[in-house]
C-alpha cells in the first residue's frame, strides 16, 4: 500500500507549483492508494485537481492557512470540515496526522510524542516546518515530509545566517530500537545534502527507483547513512568573510531563493506499508534533480 | 454492338474479349484481334456507371490495350505498317472504340523512329473532341495523356506544353460540364462524382510540372497564366478551389515565390463562393514548408518582400471583396500571420500590422461578434494553430504583448468572456514555462521596467476584475468560457470546475467557506513569476528598488479586483516578506551607510506588508479575518527574527485586535490562540520593554476566557509553554548549554494548576478525565525538562494528579452501563446491524474532537465534536486508555531516568 504525504504547498500564496519532476513522478494514476495532505494545501484548484488524479482517497488536516472547511467545488457542494488531526489505519499501523501548527512548542519532539500518545498511534505525520524529517522516538516513528514546493517559511529560516556557531553534533544512527535519545534517526536540512555527496553512485539507482513506484520492494532494513557534520559549518560561514567588498554599489544580487524562502528544498514522503513493515521514501528536489532516501521502520511488539 | 446490362457482365465481357484478343494476336490474326478489342471497348460506352465503376473497367481495358500496343510496335513495319493501321481503325463503328484504338495505334506509331510525331499528336488531340460526354471524355483524354506520357518529342517544350495544356483545358471543361448534366435534384451527387474525378484533371497539372521541369520563365509567362485563366473563366467553384489548390501543391515553392502576384491576383477574380482562405492556407503552408526545407541553406532564403506581397493582397482583397465575412477573412489573416511568424520570426511589427488590420475589420463589422465566431479571434490572439509544435515560447508571447499595441487593441474589443479565456491561456503559457525551465538561470520572461509590467497587466484587466461585475457590464454569460470546444479541458478529476461566485452567494459568505477560483489563482502565481523575472544582473540596490516598484504596481492592478484580492494579495505580502529577508541578508554583509540603508528599508517594507494586510482587511472584512490574523502573526515572527521587537509587538497587537473583534466562532478562537502561543514561544526579541510579558499575559487571559471549558483548559495548559522557552537549534541554542532561556517555572505551574481547576470543573466526566490525563502528560514534559526547583512541577504534584485521575476514572467506570451479555450472544445480536460496530474505538484529538478510529485499512475516520451517549461505554475507555498509555510511558522511562521511579502509578 503506497501512501503519499504532501505538506505546505502554499499554492498560490507562496509558490507557483510543485517542481515539474515531482509532478512527473507523481502523475501516474492508480499507483498510490491514499494521499495525506498535512496542511496549507487547500487553496489551489490546480493542486487539488492534481492530487485528486493521483488518488481519490485524500485525507486532509488543517494548516494555519486552511479554512475550517474544504473549499467548495461543483461536485462537492456540501461542506466538509477539515479536522485539526486525524488517524488512519494502514497495515498494522495506526498513523496520526496533524499539520503541527497547534503543537506547542512547535516541532518539539516531546510535544509530538505526547500527541502520538494521545492519539494512540505508531506513526505520527506532521507538517508546518518546511523541513523534511524522519526519526524514531520511544518506538514510534515521526515523519515530516517538508514542503512539497519549498515555499516561503515564516519561521526561523532553516539556513541560519547570523550565527555560524552550531556546535551540536548530529546524532549517529543506530538500529531502530527504543533509545532514550530524543532522536536517533534524523533527516534535516544538512543531512540530505551530505548524503548526496556520499551517495553519488546511488543516484542512478534512485532514479530507477523513482520511475515506478510499483516495483518497489522492501529491501532489508537499510538505515540512514552516516552523517558528516564537518561539511556544513563551512557552508554557513562563507558569507562572513568579505564584508568590505560588498560596499560596491554595483554588486549583483546573488542570494539564492532557497535562502530567502528560509525553507528546505522541496520534498515529499511516500510510505510503502506491508503488514508490520513500513518503508519510507523521502524525495528531495535538489539542484534540479530528485534524490531519494529510504528508511525502514518496523513495528515492535 | 451493344454494352452489357450490369457491371459484372461488363467486367466478364471485357475479360473474355481480352483473352480472345490475345489468342488472335498469338495466331497473328490482327484483324480479329482488333475486332475483339473493339467489342471490349464498347463496354466503355456503358452509361450509368459511377466514376469508380468506370475506372474499374478502364483499368482492365488499359492493360489489355498495352498488350495490343506491344504487338503493334513489334510487328511494324514487317507485319503491317502503323500508318495504315491508323487509317484503318478510323473505320471502327463507334466513336469510343474508334478513338481508343486510334490512340493505341497512334501512340504505338509514336514509338517508331520514323513517325510524324507532331502530326499524330495533333490529330489525336483533335479527334478527342469527338467525345463530349463528361465521364467518357475525361477518361479518353486521360488515356491519351497516359499513353503519350513518355512519347512527347524531346526538346519541343512549347509544343509539348501546349499539347498538355490543351488536353487539360478540355478535361476541365468536361469536368465542369458534368456538374450540369442530369436532373437538378442530383446536383449534390454530381458534385460528389466530380470530386472523385478531380484527380484526372489534376494529373494534367502534374504532367505540366514534369514538362516544365525547372523552366521558371516558361511557367511564369505561359503555363501559369493559361491555367489560371482557365480556372478563373470556368466560374466553377469546385474547379477553382481544386485547381488553385493543385497549382500550389504541384509546382515547386521557388515558382510560387516568383509568381505570387499572379497567383494571389487570380484569387480576387474567383467565384464569390470559393473559400479563398483555403487556397491561401495551402499557399502559406507551402511557403512555411519552404522555410523548413531550406532551414540550413541561407542562400535559398531570398527575401522577395513576401510579407509586402501578402499585405498588399490583403488590402486589395478587402477593397474588392467587401462581401467576405469575418469567418472567411480572419482565417486568411491567420494564415498570413503564420507565414510571417515563420519567415520573419523576430519581426513583431508585421504581426502588429495584421492585428491592426483585424482590429479595423472588427470595428467595421460594427456589431457584437457572435459567440460562434469567437474561436477565430481566440486562434488569432493565442496563435493556437501556430503553436501546436510548441515552437513559440512564453517569452515570444510576452514580446507580442509588449510590442504589439494592436494585439492589445484587438483583445480589448473582444467580449469579456473571450478576453478572459484568452488571458487565461496566455497566463497558462507563462506559468507553465516557468515550471519547465525550473531554474532561475533561464527565466522565461524578463521584466525590467514598470512600463513592461503595465503592458502585461493591462491585458489582464478584465481577468483581474470580479466576474460578476464584468459580466453585468458585458451582458453575456462569461461562465461558459472554459467549457466551449477549445479542447484544452483536462482530464476529469472529481475536483471539477469550482462553483463560481454568484451574486447572491456573495452576501452569505462566511469565514469557514472558501471558493476556489482558478483564474485568480493564476494571477497570484503571476505575481511570483513577475518578481522572479526581474533581471538578475541589475545592481542589488536597483534590483530591490525595482522589485518594490513592481510590487506596488501589481498591487494597484490587483486592487481593481475588489474582493478578489483575498486570492491575490497574500502573494504580494509573501513577496514583501521575501524582500525583507533579502534586505536583512544584505545588511548583514554590509557596513555603515549601506547597512543603515537596508535597515531603514526593512522597516519600510514591514509597513508595505502591513498596508497590504490592512487593505485586505478593509476590503474583504471579517470573512477573511482568520487568515489576516495569521498574516499578522507571521509578519510579527519575521520582525522578531530580525530583532525588531517593536515592529513584532505591533503586528502581534494587530493580531489580538482582530481576534478580539472578529474571531467569533469558538473553534476558530481556540486554534487561533494556540497558534499565537506557538508563535510567541519562538520569539526572542520581545523581552525589552516588557513586550513579551504583556503579550503572553494577554494570550493566556484570552485562553482562560474561551467559550468552552475544554478549550479553555487546553489553551491554558499550552500557554504554560510561554514561560518555558525551548531550544531553537537553527539559531544555535541548545538545551543544557544555552543558559539564558526565558523560563519561569512558577508561572508554568500556575498555568497547569489553572487548567487543572478548569478540567476539574468540567461537568462531562469523560472530558474532565481526559483533560486531566492530558495535563499529566504536560507535567511529564516539564518533569523531563528540568529540576523541580526550576519547573516547579514536582513529583508530589504529579503523584497528586495521578491520584486524582485514578479517583476520577474509578467514578467514571461507575457510569459504565454493564449489561453483561455473553460475548457470543452479543456478536449474534450485532450480526445484522452494521451500524453498531463490534469493536469501536474512539480517541480525543488535540482540539477535543472525537475521532472514530477505523479498524480497517484505508478510509479516513469520522470525526465529530459531539458524541451521543449510545457510545458512553466506548467514550469512557478514552481517558482510561490514554491514562494507561501514559503510565506505560512512565514505566518505560524508569529504565533511563531514575527520577521516574518516584512517580507512583
Amino acid at each position: 500500500m503506497l501512501i503519499l504525504t504532501l505538506s505546505d504547498a502554499h499554492i498560490p500564496d507562496r509558490a507557483i507549483d510543485l517542481p515539474l519532476k515531482f509532478k512527473k513522478l507523481l502523475g501516474i494514476p492508480n499507483k498510490i492508494s491514499q494521499v495525506v495532505l498535512l496542511g496549507n494545501c487547500t487553496k489551489s484548484y490546480e493542486f487539488l485537481k492534481f492530487v485528486n488524479e493521483i488518488s481519490s482517497n485524500v485525507t486532509f488536516v488543517r494548516g494555519e492557512f486552511d479554512n475550517e472547511q474544504l473549499p467548495t467545488t461543483r461536485k462537492n457542494i456540501n461542506k466538509q470540515g477539515i479536522p485539526m488531526d486525524t488517524v488512519i489505519k494502514q497495515g498494522d499501523f495506526k498513523i496520526g496526522c496533524c499539520s503541527g501548527y497547534t503543537v506547542v512548542p512547535k516541532n518539539d519532539p516531546l510535544s509530538l510524542l505526547a500527541l502520538a500518545r494521545q492519539l494512540d498511534v505508531d506513526i505520527l505525520l506532521w507538517g508546518g516546518t518546511h523541513n523534511v524529517e524522519a526519526y524514531t522516538l520511544e518506538g514510534k516513528f515521526f515523519v515530516n515530509p517538508g514542503s512539497c514546493t519549498g515555499a516561503f517559511n515564516t519561521d526561523w529560516p532553516i539556513l541560519g545566517q547570523e550565527e555560524p556557531a552550531r556546535t551540536k553534533a548530529s546524532p549517529s544512527p543506530k538500529d531502530g530500537g527504543d533509545e532514550q535519545d530524543k532522536s536517533n534517526e534524523q533527516t534535516g536540512r544538512n543531512e540530505p545534502a551530505d548524503n548526496r555527496e556520499e551517495d553519488g553512485n546511488n543516484s542512478s539507482e534512485n532514479v530507477a527507483q523513482s520511475d515506478s513506484f510499483a516495483d518497489k520492494t522492501s529491501e532489508d532494513g537499510s538505515q540512514k547513512k552516516n552523517q558528516d557534520a564537518s561539511g556544513k559549518i563551512d557552508l554557513e560561514k562563507v558569507n562572513d568573510e568579505d564584508e568590505d567588498e560588498h560596499e560596491d554599489e554595483n554588486e549583483e544580487l546573488d542570494i539564492p531563493d532557497l535562502e530567502l524562502d528560509g525553507s528546505n528544498d522541496p520534498s515529499f514522503c511516500l510510505f510503502d506499508i506491508q503488514g508490520s513493515t513500513c518503508a519510507l521514501y523521502i524525495y528531495i528536489y535538489v539542484d534540479g534533480e530528485v534524490k531519494v532516501d529510504k528508511v525502514v521502520y518496523k513495528k515492535s511488539n | 454492338m451493344s454494352y452489357s446490362e450490369t457491371l459484372e457482365q461488363a467486367i466478364s465481357t471485357v475479360k473474355h474479349q481480352a483473352v480472345q484478343m490475345q489468342r488472335c494476336l498469338q495466331q497473328r490474326k490482327l484483324m480479329d484481334a482488333l475486332k475483339y478489342a473493339s467489342i471490349m471497348l464498347t463496354e466503355l460506352r456503358k452509361p450509368d456507371l459511377s466514376p469508380k465503376q468506370y475506372y474499374e473497367l478502364y483499368i482492365l481495358i488499359f492493360d489489355s490495350l498495352s498488350i495490343l500496343s506491344s504487338y503493334l510496335v513489334e510487328n511494324h513495319p514487317k507485319g503491317h505498317h502503323l500508318a495504315d493501321l491508323y487509317e484503318l481503325v478510323q473505320y471502327a463503328g463507334n466513336v469510343i472504340p474508334r478513338l481508343y484504338l486510334m490512340i493505341t495505334v497512334g501512340t504505338s506509331y509514336l514509338k517508331c523512329p520514323d513517325s510524324p510525331r507532331e502530326e499524330i499528336l495533333k490529330d489525336m488531340i483533335e479527334m478527342c473532341r469527338g467525345v463530349q460526354n463528361p465521364i467518357r471524355g475525361l477518361f479518353l483524354r486521360y488515356y491519351l495523356s497516359q499513353r503519350t506520357k513518355n512519347l512527347l518529342p524531346p526538346d519541343l517544350f512549347e509544343f509539348n506544353a501546349n499539347f498538355v495544356i490543351t488536353n487539360f483545358i478540355e478535361m476541365n471543361k468536361l469536368w465542369v460540364r458534368l456538374q450540369h448534366t442530369g436532373p437538378l435534384r442530383q446536383r449534390e451527387q454530381r458534385t460528389r462524382e466530380r470530386k472523385e474525378l478531380q484527380i484526372l484533371v489534376g494529373s494534367q497539372l502534374v504532367r505540366l510540372s514534369q514538362i516544365v521541369d525547372d523552366n521558371i520563365q516558361l511557367y511564369k509567362d505561359q503555363i501559369l497564366p493559361t491555367v489560371l485563366e482557365q480556372a478563373v473563366q470556368c466560374r466553377d467553384v469546385v474547379s477553382q478551389e481544386y485547381l488553385l489548390d493543385a497549382i500550389c501543391q504541384v509546382f515547386p515553392d521557388e515558382f510560387h515565390l516568383v509568381t505570387l502576384d499572379q497567383l494571389l491576383n487570380s484569387t480576387l477574380h474567383l467565384n464569390p463562393e470559393v473559400s479563398i482562405n483555403k487556397v491561401i492556407l495551402t499557399l502559406t503552408d507551402r511557403l512555411k514548408g519552404y522555410m523548413d526545407r531550406n532551414e540550413d541553406d541561407d542562400s535559398k532564403k531570398i527575401d522577395n518582400n513576401l510579407f509586402e506581397v501578402f499585405w498588399n493582397y490583403l488590402k486589395n482583397l478587402d477593397e474588392e471583396r467587401p462581401d467576405l465575412s469575418l469567418e472567411q477573412f480572419v482565417p486568411l489573416i491567420e494564415s498570413i500571420l503564420g507565414l510571417s511568424l515563420r519567415w520573419y520570426p523576430n519581426d513583431l511589427q508585421k504581426l502588429n500590422i495584421l492585428y491592426k488590420f483585424t482590429t479595423k475589420k472588427c470595428k467595421d463589422y460594427g456589431k457584437v461578434i457572435p459567440s460562434e465566431l469567437e474561436y477565430l479571434f481566440l486562434n488569432l490572439l493565442t496563435l493556437k494553430n501556430e503553436n501546436e509544435s510548441g515552437l513559440l515560447n512564453a517569452n515570444f508571447y510576452y514580446e507580442i504583448v509588449l510590442q504589439c499595441d494592436s494585439f492589445r487593441d484587438l483583445l480589448s474589443i473582444q467580449s469579456v468572456a473571450l478576453q478572459r479565456n484568452i488571458v487565461s491561456k496566455l497566463l497558462d503559457i507563462f506559468l507553465q514555462t516557468s515550471s519547465e525551465t525550473d531554474t532561475q538561470a533561464n527565466p522565461s520572461l524578463v521584466i525590467d521596467s514598470k512600463t513592461k509590467l503595465d503592458s502585461l497587466l493591462s491585458i489582464c484587466e478584465t481577468f483581474i476584475m470580479d466576474k460578476s461585475s464584468v459580466s453585468a457590464a458585458d451582458k453575456r454569460k462569461p461562465q461558459n468560457d472554459e467549457n466551449n470546444s477549445n479542447g484544452i479541458r483536462t482530464k476529469n478529476g472529481s475536483f471539477d470546475k469550482p462553483v463560481l461566485v454568484n451574486n447572491n452567494e456573495e452576501n452569505n459568505e462566511n469565514e469557514s467557506s472558501w471558493k476556489l477560483d482558478p483564474d485568480q489563482e493564476k494571477l497570484a502565481k503571476l505575481c511570483h513569476l513577475i518578481i522572479r523575472s526581474i533581471n538578475k544582473s541589475l545592481p542589488e540596490k536597483k534590483n530591490i528598488e525595482l522589485q518594490i516598484e513592481l510590487l506596488f504596481s501589481i498591487k494597484a492592478w490587483f486592487l481593481k479586483g475588489g474582493k478578489n484580492i483575498k486570492y491575490t494579495f497574500p502573494a504580494i505580502v509573501t513577496n514583501f516578506w521575501k524582500l525583507i529577508r533579502m534586505c536583512h541578508l544584505l545588511s548583514i554583509r554590509s557596513k555603515s551607510k549601506k547597512k543603515l540603508f537596508y535597515e531603514n528599508l526593512i522597516k519600510q517594507l514591514f509597513k508595505y506588508a502591513s498596508r497590504c494586510i490592512n487593505d485586505l482587511f478593509n476590503i474583504c472584512g471579517s470573512s477573511f479575518a482568520d487568515s489576516l490574523y495569521k498574516l499578522n502573526i507571521q509578519s510579527a515572527s519575521l520582525a522578531d527574527q530580525l530583532s525588531l521587537g517593536e515592529i513584532a509587538y505591533d503586528f502581534f497587537s494587530q493580531a489580538f485586535t482582530i481576534f478580539e473583534e472578529f474571531l467569533n466562532d469558538s473553534r476558530t478562537q481556540f486554534q487561533a490562540l494556540v497558534y499565537m502561543a506557538q508563535a510567541l514561544q519562538k520569539t526572542r526579541s520581545l523581552h525589552e520593554d516588557t513586550y513579551y510579558n504583556s503579550l503572553v499575559v494577554r494570550c493566556t487571559l484570552h485562553s482562560s476566557k474561551l467559550l468552552k471549558k475544554q478549550d479553555q483548559c487546553r489553551a491554558v495548559y499550552l500557554c504554560s509553554h510561554l514561560w518555558w522557552a525551548t531550544e531553537i537549534a537553527l539559531i544555535g541554542e541548545e538545551e543544557g548549554i544555552t543558559t539564558d532561556f526565558y523560563r519561569e517555572g512558577k508561572r508554568v505551574l500556575e498555568c497547569l494548576q489553572r487548567s487543572l481547576r478548569i478540567a476539574d470543573s468540567t461537568m462531562d466526566n469523560v472530558q474532565s478525565s481526559e483533560l486531566m490525563v492530558e495535563i499529566l502528560n504536560r507535567c511529564l514534559y516539564y518533569f523531563i525538562h528540568g529540576n523541580e526547583h526550576q519547573t516547579h512541577v514536582s513529583v508530589k504534584y504529579i503523584n497528586g494528579l495521578i491520584e486524582l485521575i485514578k479517583t476520577n476514572l474509578r467514578s467514571l467506570k461507575m457510569e459504565q452501563t454493564d449489561i453483561d451479555i455473553d460475548p457470543q450472544r452479543l456478536s449474534e445480536l450485532h450480526l445484522d446491524d452494521p451500524t453498531l460496530p463490534l469493536d469501536t474505538t474512539f480517541i480525543i484529538g488535540m482540539d477535543g474532537s472525537y475521532i472514530n478510529v477505523s479498524q480497517k485499512s484505508g478510509p479516513a475516520p469520522s470525526i465529530t465534536s459531539k458524541l451521543n451517549s449510545t457510545f458512553l461505554n466506548e467514550m469512557i475507555q478514552i481517558p482510561i486508555q490514554h491514562f494507561n498509555r501514559t503510565c506505560e510511558y512512565i514505566y518505560d522511562q524508569r529504565e533511563v531516568d531514575d527520577r521516574f521511579k518516584v512517580i507512583v502509578i
